[in-house]
């Protein structure tokens, strides 16, 4: 560094003499030392500061989801724990835990109230959803979405390379088989709650339209529709989302948007080929702000 | 039994020799004047007890003379006599006069007895073995205990129920609180209440001698009577289908009527019996559709359960009910193939459930030791 503040300051000297064609008096060298260190320490300070800020801004990663996208996830998964915390108890209510949630936690009166809640955000997010898959990038992750045969193929090539009967793991796309899976699990599960439990909700208008037995099915619909729904959270979206190695504790790609890249060419290698194939050669981490960032979109 | 109902309102007879014997009563004197009327002298062959007998001296003097009266009001007498027969045939035929009313200790006694209750022996943890199996004490705390401490003049005590001298036991077909005879000993102040009973279906089968079928007091309770405001009440909200599947659930009782057993179970488990069991207590309960003292059959048109009359039953809560609520069966346990379309919707996600978890958690297992089958591997190759 001061090998640096030195040959910085001759130079200026220099340049200073050869322009002024004469030479520097001590008053004048002693300012141009003080300016050179100053601006050094400026320039250290702020490197070391953008280093403290921004470690992992050397990793690249890729923006997966919008932020649109990682809200309706968000808003969805409110609605989710406030129906399955309230509608549990009332599933389960001759057990001890439903008594005791009921009688010294929350009343019947509450419990209901706060379902609704829940319910009313899960129709929000139901009719976000489908309003947003009519825009442009809607309609484009619609169609990633869609089931194909390879998906199938894949399922079947990913058990036998659990069971070491193939060595290589099979290469997926945007959505693997089993967020394709969990996707239209969702759909189905949202469309028989929301449409039995408006009927339960509203039921004095419903039992003015429609047979005593359609509510009764509504009512056994929405109560075994909920017990499914839960145990597919609790197993299949807890492993893929929490509790698998790659991704433990917690996978925050939902939350943030963002996939590293090693995790981008291990779980949808083929998305990665494309993006790779169609985007210009990325720039340096090092240059800027979005240096790292490869959009999706 | 007629007999009975008669001695608990005996009739004065007139006639005979008059005797009157006026007590001195304390501090009381002035107001009541007993003029005791007895017919003639003790007939010879007096019946019904032995000059050996511990209580003769009682009858013998006075009470054994059926025109035995004294007057309260002037021209209004009341019946001293004491029929011996039936006293004898009593659960308390074994008793002295005197085991009852303790403060007769000269005969004759100078002074009018006190009241007696009952509760002076039937308490809890007596000696003498009085019984106490339905809780007599709590009849203070119930409506009758407390219109009679208020001094409601209609308010029964237990002679009304029970008698006074010939109190037999329950099981006894004599006795006013044998299961038969309950309903009219009940109605001896809730006539209209008892008409309609007797309409109901449980009137109509006591009076088919069906001796299982609900009286006033299986649903009401003896003793212990409260209002069904009370938490304590047997028909408190909370406590209805309780109180109904006392016997509602008792195969034996309903399979040969041929009711069904499960439909307390069944309200249990529907919204309404949740919502009663958590404390929402304007929540519909047995009673609420079925009625309470005329309930009847969902094939008389006359039943608020009646297909026809399902709407208007309902609507009482929900306003917009249609004729589409008789459409459907009712208390139905989704477990049960009784429940019809409900139980193949209960049986669709019993399986689904079953076979989607399975799978899930194999797909788990399975992924983690693919993990692990390779993560071993992978040092080696």
């Amino acid at each position: 560094m001061a090998d640096s503040e030195e040959q910085l300051t001759r130079e200026l000297q220099r340049e200073l003499e050869q322009e002024l064609e004469r030479p520097l008096d001590d008053a004048e060298l002693r300012r141009i030392k003080e300016l050179v260190r100053a601006q050094i320490e400026k320039e250290l300070h702020a490197k070391s500061r953008a280093a403290k800020e921004k470690p992992q801004e050397a990793e690249e990663y890729f923006v997966r989801f919008s932020m649109n996208f990682c809200l309706q996830h968000l808003v969805l998964a409110i609605g989710v724990i406030l129906l399955t915390i309230t509608g549990l108890p009332i599933k389960f209510h001759d057990s001890a835990w439903a008594e005791f949630i009921f009688r010294h936690i929350w009343s019947l009166e509450v419990n209901r109230i706060i379902h609704r809640v829940g319910a009313s955000l899960l129709m929000l997010v139901s009719v976000w959803h489908i309003g947003w898959l009519m825009t442009h990038a809607g309609r484009r992750e619609l169609r990633e979405l869609l089931p194909r045969v390879k998906d199938f193929w894949d399922f079947i090539a990913h058990v036998k390379f659990m069971l070491g009967l193939s060595p290589e793991r099979p290469k997926f796309g945007r959505y693997s088989y089993s967020e394709k899976f969990e996707y239209w699990a969702l759909v189905w599960g949202t469309a028989v709650m929301v449409i039995s439990g408006l009927m339960l909700w509203f039921h004095r208008i419903a039992l003015a339209y429609f047979p005593k037995y359609i509510f009764d099915v509504a009512l056994q619909a929405h109560s075994g529709e909920a017990l499914l729904a839960i145990l597919a959270l609790v197993t299949w979206h807890m492993y893929h989302a929490h509790f698998n190695p790659d991704v433990f504790p917690m996978n925050m790609t939902i939350f943030t948007g963002k996939i590293s890249k090693k995790r981008m060419m291990e779980e949808h290698p083929l998305e990665y080929e494309q993006l790779i194939a169609l985007s210009p050669p990325a720039p340096l981490p090092s240059e800027g702000e979005g240096g790292g960032v490869r959009g999706v979109g | 039994m007629k007999k009975l109902f008669t001695a608990r309102h005996l009739k004065m007879r007139a006639g005979g020799a008059k005797c009157a014997v006026a007590l001195a009563r304390g501090f009381g004197a002035r107001l009541i004047v007993l003029s005791v009327i007895m017919v003639g002298l003790i007939p010879i062959s007096w019946p019904g007890y032995s000059q050996r007998d511990p209580n003769a001296r009682c009858l013998l003097e006075c009470h054994a003379n059926p025109g035995f009266k004294r007057e309260v009001a002037p021209g209004q007498f009341r019946a001293l006599f004491v029929d011996y027969e039936q006293f004898k045939a009593s659960v308390h035929g074994e008793k002295l006069c005197v085991d009852c009313h303790t403060d007769v200790t000269v005969i004759p006694h100078q002074r009018r007895p006190e009241q007696i209750h009952c509760l002076q022996c039937h308490y809890q943890g007596n000696v003498v073995g009085a019984p106490v199996s339905e809780r007599p004490e709590k009849y203070k705390e119930s409506v009758h205990g407390k219109a009679f401490e208020r001094g409601d003049p209609n308010a029964p005590d237990c002679k009304n129920c029970h008698t006074v001298h010939s109190v037999r036991a329950h099981t006894d077909p004599l006795s006013p609180v044998y299961r038969v005879n309950i309903p009219k000993t009940c109605a001896s102040c809730h006539v209209e209440i008892y008409t309609d009973y007797l309409e109901g279906v449980h009137g109509q089968a006591l009076r088919n001698n069906v001796l299982e079928s609900a009286v006033c007091s299986d649903c009401h309770r003896e003793h212990d009577l409260f209002p069904p405001d009370d938490p304590r009440s047997s028909l408190h909200p909370q406590n209805v289908a309780n109180t109904c599947a006392r016997c509602h659930t008792d195969v034996s009782i309903m399979e040969r009527r041929g009711v069904p057993v499960k439909q307390v179970e069944a309200f249990k488990k529907s919204f309404h019996g949740i919502a009663i069991e958590f404390g929402i207590l304007k929540s519909a309960h047995c009673i609420s559709c079925h009625e309470y003292h005329k309930i009847l059959s969902s094939r008389d048109p006359r039943s608020p359960i009646h297909p026809l009359n399902l709407a208007q039953t309902c609507g009482q809560c929900h306003p917009n009910a249609s004729s589409n609520v008789a459409r459907g069966r009712f208390h139905i346990i989704p477990s049960d193939p009784d429940a019809g379309i409900v139980f193949w919707v209960y049986e669709f996600y019993r399986w689904l459930i079953i076979v989607m978890t399975s799978f899930f958690v194999l797909y788990i297992v399975l992924d983690l030791y693919g993990r692990w089958r390779h993560a071993r591997r992978r040092p080696h190759g």
